[in-house]
């Protein structure tokens, strides 16, 4: 979907909801009430679902700060030139006209689990009878030393995808001849696991045909990394010589950082970059945290139904939580989606209640027409979600079936982006 | 033949010596003369051994050209009796092409070879059925497809594309054909037949020459090969018969739409709406038991059981 003039009325009835929502549920004693916290794949597809589902019998509300959302997802491929940016941007206007879903468009700064209610920034709160928090993740404060959050100017993330993604790609064009790239990756488990590798296939595609001389370095804690053998393959093929990637044997996870100086440490060895893409270590987005719902870094959940083990009112769903096998990936928070939707519409109106059943798909693009992907199917016991079965593309595949996988990739986008925004 | 000759010189021979005898029988006595006479009839003798011989070499050439003549007689027939079936069939072309050969139709498409076209079309069949007794399936059948109007075959529920080009003008010739074999979304850019298409120009005037026998006049379809309607995975009739949970399916399928289109639109990922329940319960099968290669429904389909299967054959089936 793209920003259209039906889509711009939407958003703009939504905004009118923002002020008097509250009321609105204050008045409403007799529906149940649902509140998603974010509109992102988890919570706009469960704002949807249990609004399409349950045909007026539920209230929804959906609160998400930005008006246009952007998915991570495809963000990649507005670097590499395949896809402009206003093709992965989705507005909350169909959730609100044709799905009565109120969209607040406000920052949820908290939980008050025993009255209920989610805070807001711009003031006063929401009642829930469940509420399903959505929230993304954020990023741990001082695990790459010299960056903060101050610094993403001068040394984006673009993690989150909008203006992060475009600071990064304008960067990337203004490289001098033979400049330098550096990215710092992040440590597991952060979000979409191809995603920084995926990025640096779009980047060398991008300085291949500007800037062929320009230097690609990856700082990486990790020995391995997803689709690495796929990757490293595509490197090589495509890209041949551009792309050094610093694993921790040497030293690629001591890392700082100076912003002002436009430097990256590697382990002593102090490199002068044109672009730094920092990628800090990732935790559950603040919300999980400030309502007392996390463990560690990531909010735990049971799989049956993503309820929080912490609080039975309380979905969580996505990059936030800790379920288990699922890689933090839009699709997984899709999928998880409606295992929550189902499970809230039952115990608010009874409707029936299926087995939770799990899927992942990631499809990466390396290069033109050279798409790849990496899947697996989930099913919850009481411990966590478990994989039950997987696959992954294969090395050496021909030019036909990788250009399939990317056609495929961009069904799929239509397809999940249709599935939460409608 | 070259054999005649060389018994028309030992004729020859035979002759001069006889003369010769005769020659000299005056100066000669009686013995000698008899002498003469039996060396005169030796000679005849070996002439005639040798003129039977050549016979006898004579009689084995003409037999090997009788049966060399049997073979092009059994041949012509042949041809007479497979351009008398072809006639039979009326074609826009004058002249019916014979099976085996390829002939250019008036704008110089060259039809190929039916046989082959039929093994190429082997990779059609999970959706089209085309012989006698097809029916419309998930694509609809194919008998008489030449010279109907695209889109307009009753009872089968078209893609908004396919309809308009029909409406359009647009009618199903070899030209039109072969450009959609082609690439069918150049053509119908929003058709719901999720097919990469035919690259190979002589897969598609193979498969154009098979297709070709089915449109003759519909009393003459010939029998398709028993394979053809022949499903894709031996599913016992206790499958086939489950009837869906539209609910339960319709929670399943929330997992199928995170890729497959719900409106039937498809752009890399085929629309799996509207098709027939069989077709759909058949196509999930052949993935559970990897009969299907694609990996990502391979996943999909190993963990559902037949009651969910069907359940989600029962939802989609039903979508608008």
């Amino acid at each position: 979907m793209k920003l259209n003039r039906r889509a711009f009325v939407g958003t703009g009835m939504a905004a009118a909801s923002t002020l008097s929502a509250p009321m609105v549920h204050a008045a409403s004693h007799g529906k149940p009430k649902v509140v998603v916290v974010g509109g992102g794949a988890g919570g706009a597809t469960a704002a949807r679902y249990i609004a399409k589902d349950s045909a007026g019998e539920i209230d929804v509300t959906l609160i998400e700060p930005t008006r246009t959302y952007y998915t991570c997802f495809f963000s990649n491929l507005y670097i590499g030139g395949f896809r402009d940016l206003n093709s992965i941007a989705h507005s909350y206007g169909k959730l609100a006209s044709e799905y009565g879903i109120n969209v607040v468009h406000d920052w949820a700064t908290g939980v008050d689990r025993d009255a209920k209610t989610v805070a807001l920034a711009g003031g006063g709160s929401v009642p829930y009878d469940r509420l399903i928090l959505s929230p993304g993740i954020d990023f741990i404060e001082g695990s790459v030393p010299g960056w903060d959050i101050s610094a993403q100017n001068a040394m984006p993330h673009a993690y989150k995808a909008g203006s992060q993604t475009e600071l990064l790609k304008a960067q990337i064009m203004a490289m001098p001849e033979g400049g330098t790239y550096v990215m710092v990756a992040p440590p597991n488990p952060y979000r979409c696991p191809p995603g920084p590798y995926e990025r640096i296939s779009m980047v060398a595609h991008l300085l291949k045909a500007n800037n062929p001389t320009a230097k690609i370095i990856i700082a990486d804690p990790k020995e391995k990394f997803s689709k690495q053998a796929l990757f490293e393959e595509g490197w090589q093929k495509h890209y041949t010589g551009m792309v050094e990637r610093i694993g921790p044997d040497f030293g690629g996870g001591n890392v700082t950082v100076d912003p002002a100086a436009m430097t990256v440490n590697i382990d002593g060895e102090v490199v002068n970059a044109d672009v730094v893409n920092v990628i800090p270590a990732q935790k559950a987005g603040l919300i999980c945290d400030a309502a007392g719902l996390t463990e560690g870094n990531w909010a735990p959940v049971d799989g049956h139904s993503m309820v929080s083990r912490l609080d039975e009112n309380i979905h969580i769903l996505g990059d936030a939580t800790n379920q288990g096998d699922m890689p933090k990936s839009g699709y997984s928070a899709n999928s998880q989606a409606k295992v929550a939707a189902m499970a809230v519409r039952g115990a608010l109106t009874g409707s029936r209640v299926f087995p939770a059943k799990f899927s992942n798909t990631c499809w990466s693009l390396i290069a033109t027409d050279d798409g790849v992907k990496v899947g697996a199917a989930y099913e919850p016991n009481d411990e966590k979600i478990a994989s039950v079965s997987s696959f992954v593309s294969q090395t050496g595949e021909d030019s036909a079936l990788r250009k399939a996988t990317y056609e495929e990739s961009i069904g799929w986008y239509e397809g999940i982006t249709t599935d939460m925004f409608g | 033949m070259a054999n005649n000759s060389g018994l028309f010189v030992s004729v020859l021979g035979g002759a001069a010596l006889v003369l010769g005898a005769a020659y000299g029988w005056t100066a000669r006595d009686f013995r000698s003369q008899e002498l003469v006479a039996l060396t005169d009839r030796l000679s005849q003798l070996e002439a005639s051994n040798t003129d039977l011989a050549e016979r006898v070499e004579q009689k084995a050439d003409l037999e090997e050209k009788i049966s060399e003549l049997e073979v092009s007689l059994a041949a012509a027939l042949e041809a007479v009796e497979a351009a008398k079936s072809a006639a039979a069939a009326p074609a826009p072309a004058p002249a019916a092409p014979e099976p085996d050969t390829i002939v250019a139709d008036a704008s110089g498409f060259q039809f190929g070879d039916p046989s082959r076209g039929e093994e190429v079309f082997a990779q059609c069949r999970s959706c089209h059925q085309i012989g006698q007794g097809a029916s419309d399936r998930i694509g609809p059948h194919l008998n008489g497809i030449f010279g109907r109007r695209a889109g307009a075959h009753d009872g089968f529920r078209y893609s908004d594309d396919m309809a308009m080009m029909g409406s359009d003008g647009l009618t199903w010739e070899i030209e039109t054909l072969n450009a959609y074999l082609e690439n069918p979304k150049a053509l119908v850019s929003r058709t719901r037949m999720n097919f990469a298409g035919l690259k190979d120009a002589q897969d598609r005037s193979d498969i154009l020459a098979y297709l070709r026998q089915f449109s003759a006049s519909p009393q003459n379809i010939p029998e398709a090969a028993p394979t053809a309607q022949a499903r894709e995975v031996d599913l016992s009739p206790e499958v086939l018969a489950i009837v869906g949970d539209t609910d339960y399916g319709e929670y399943l399928a929330s997992e199928c739409k995170t890729c497959h289109q719900q409106d039937g639109s498809d752009q890399g990922i085929p629309s799996i709406i509207q098709w027939p329940t069989e077709d759909f319960v058949v196509a999930m099968h052949a993935y559970k038991r990897q009969i299907r290669p694609h990996p990502v429904m391979q996943m999909m389909a190993s963990r559902l059981s037949d009651e969910e299967i069907a359940a989600l054959a029962a939802y989609f089936a039903q979508l608008e």
